[in-house]
């Protein structure tokens, strides 16, 4: 180790970790001329602890202090007590926007809530009718198949239209119970993938359409004079617009 | 000597961080909260104004204004070091105070006598070795630039570590380091001066 005037300071000062400390201690006792400035060091040191003055705080001077405290205080309080009026008309003034506004947003959305109820509920049953063994009640590519059957099952008739040439072409239908009334489900496939389209009369005023994405599915969402229409799939929101519109062609 | 018990220490700052993020309420409890942390260092903040303004008066006006402003910023107290914190407010006031008192000194009535630091008595120092050590080295220490005498000051008075004092100052520890070893380099020079003039 060289000669360093730092480290001898930091050393009387405690500053070193063990290691090193360690090692100035060796090149302490072996070196006269750096072990004499550490010896002068620690005379300065100890001659400044020992000799120059330590103020300590007048007694006045703590009386001061805490009474400037509490007179800043006081008038902190002060100036909240006379604030407290209108931080009350504020407070009460913003509870009332928040009460107009979500009025307000209520009255202008219950379609769209109730929309995306549907939505998830159509999102589930599209779900669940891949993983289960419940995708067809009446599997058939024929049209004429598929509409006789619902007959007698559903209160109304759903329009069953195959699209093979297109690219949709019908699998086949069953029967769903959605927003509290039996729903008519379409099967069509778009190479490997399945789309469900849901569909039922429209209770009036019919809901806004849309389209939805959620967790890799799309939800394609319209009505016609008399029906209430959901596609879902996992083909591209396109695809999905591209399969309305030929059905509604 | 509880509070010297690291795991002890560590808990009281938690509690501190703790309490203090949910002070901002009441300022009567954020008084009394800052009673308890900050106002047991007053000793501290004196001693240090005392040898930054060289003055008595002016040290005890330093410190109260140092402390209304440490309350009115409490609460960016974050909990740990109540003492380098308070510290911090207490050096940034008295160079604020500093730069006051250099202005008026140039702008209003140049009194050298008021202004220079307290010259030592060479009577008092040949009558009493011991007063006039420490005439000496109170007089060296006050003539060194003030920022080699607030670190010797933190370091050798008030026995901070480095990086107490690096956060007081506002300073890397590595100049903190620098800054001591001049101002000692200094110290020693100006007292053993002293010491060969009052000799002869």
């Amino acid at each position: 180790m060289n000669c360093s005037r730092d480290l001898i300071e930091a050393y009387m000062d405690e500053e070193l970790d063990p290691g090193l400390r360690a090692a100035v201690e060796e090149h302490l006792a072996n070196c006269p001329a750096c072990s004499e400035e550490h010896s002068r060091f620690r005379e300065q040191k100890a001659s400044i602890r020992s000799i120059a003055p330590y103020y300590t705080a007048p007694a006045p001077l703590q009386q001061s202090v805490r009474e400037a405290l509490r007179r800043a205080v006081a008038s902190e309080s002060a100036a909240m007590r006379r604030n407290t009026p209108w931080r009350w008309l504020a407070i009460a003034a913003s509870i009332l926007l928040a009460i107009s506004v979500s009025w307000n947003v209520r009255r202008a959305q219950p379609r769209t809530a109730e929309n995306d109820l549907v939505a998830q509920n159509i999102l589930s049953d599209h779900i669940r009718s891949l993983i289960g063994t419940h995708l067809l009640d009446v599997p058939s590519s024929d049209r004429h198949t598929v509409k006789p059957w619902f007959n007698g099952k559903l209160d109304f008739s759903p329009q069953v239209k195959d699209f093979a040439a297109q690219g949709f072409p019908l699998i086949g239908g069953r029967i769903e119970y959605l927003t509290d009334r039996n729903v008519a489900a379409l099967v069509y496939h778009r190479r490997q993938h399945v789309i469900n389209l849901f569909t039922w009369p429209s209770s009036a005023p019919p809901v806004n359409e849309g389209s939805f994405s959620r967790n890799g599915y799309n939800l394609l969402h319209w009505t016609d004079a008399s029906m209430t229409y959901w596609a879902a799939s996992d083909i591209p929101m396109a695809e999905l617009q591209q399969f309305r519109d030929l059905y509604e062609k | 000597m509880a509070a010297n018990d690291p795991a002890v220490a560590g808990r009281m700052i938690e509690s501190d961080a703790f309490v203090v993020n949910h002070s901002e309420i009441n300022p009567e409890s954020r008084l009394r909260l800052f009673e308890e942390i900050v106002l047991p260092h007053l000793n501290a903040a004196y001693n240090l104004a005392r040898w930054l303004t060289r003055n008595e008066h002016d040290a005890q006006d330093v410190v109260q204004e140092a402390y209304l402003r440490a309350f009115r910023f409490f609460d960016g107290y974050q909990g740990g070091d109540g003492k380098a914190w308070l510290l911090e407010v207490v050096r940034n006031t008295c160079f604020t105070w500093l730069r006051r008192e250099k202005r008026n000194l140039t702008t209003v009535v140049f009194d050298e006598a008021a202004h220079t630091p307290p010259a030592h008595l060479p009577d008092q120092e040949e009558a009493l070795v011991d007063a006039a050590n420490r005439t000496v080295l109170q007089n060296c220490i006050e003539r060194l630039p003030d920022e080699f005498r607030e670190v010797l000051i933190m370091r050798d008075l008030e026995e901070m570590s480095y990086r107490q004092i690096a956060e007081v100052a506002g300073l890397p520890a590595g100049t903190v380091m620098s800054r001591l070893s001049r101002a000692r380099k200094r110290l020693g020079e100006c007292v053993s001066g002293r010491n060969m003039e009052s000799g002869k």
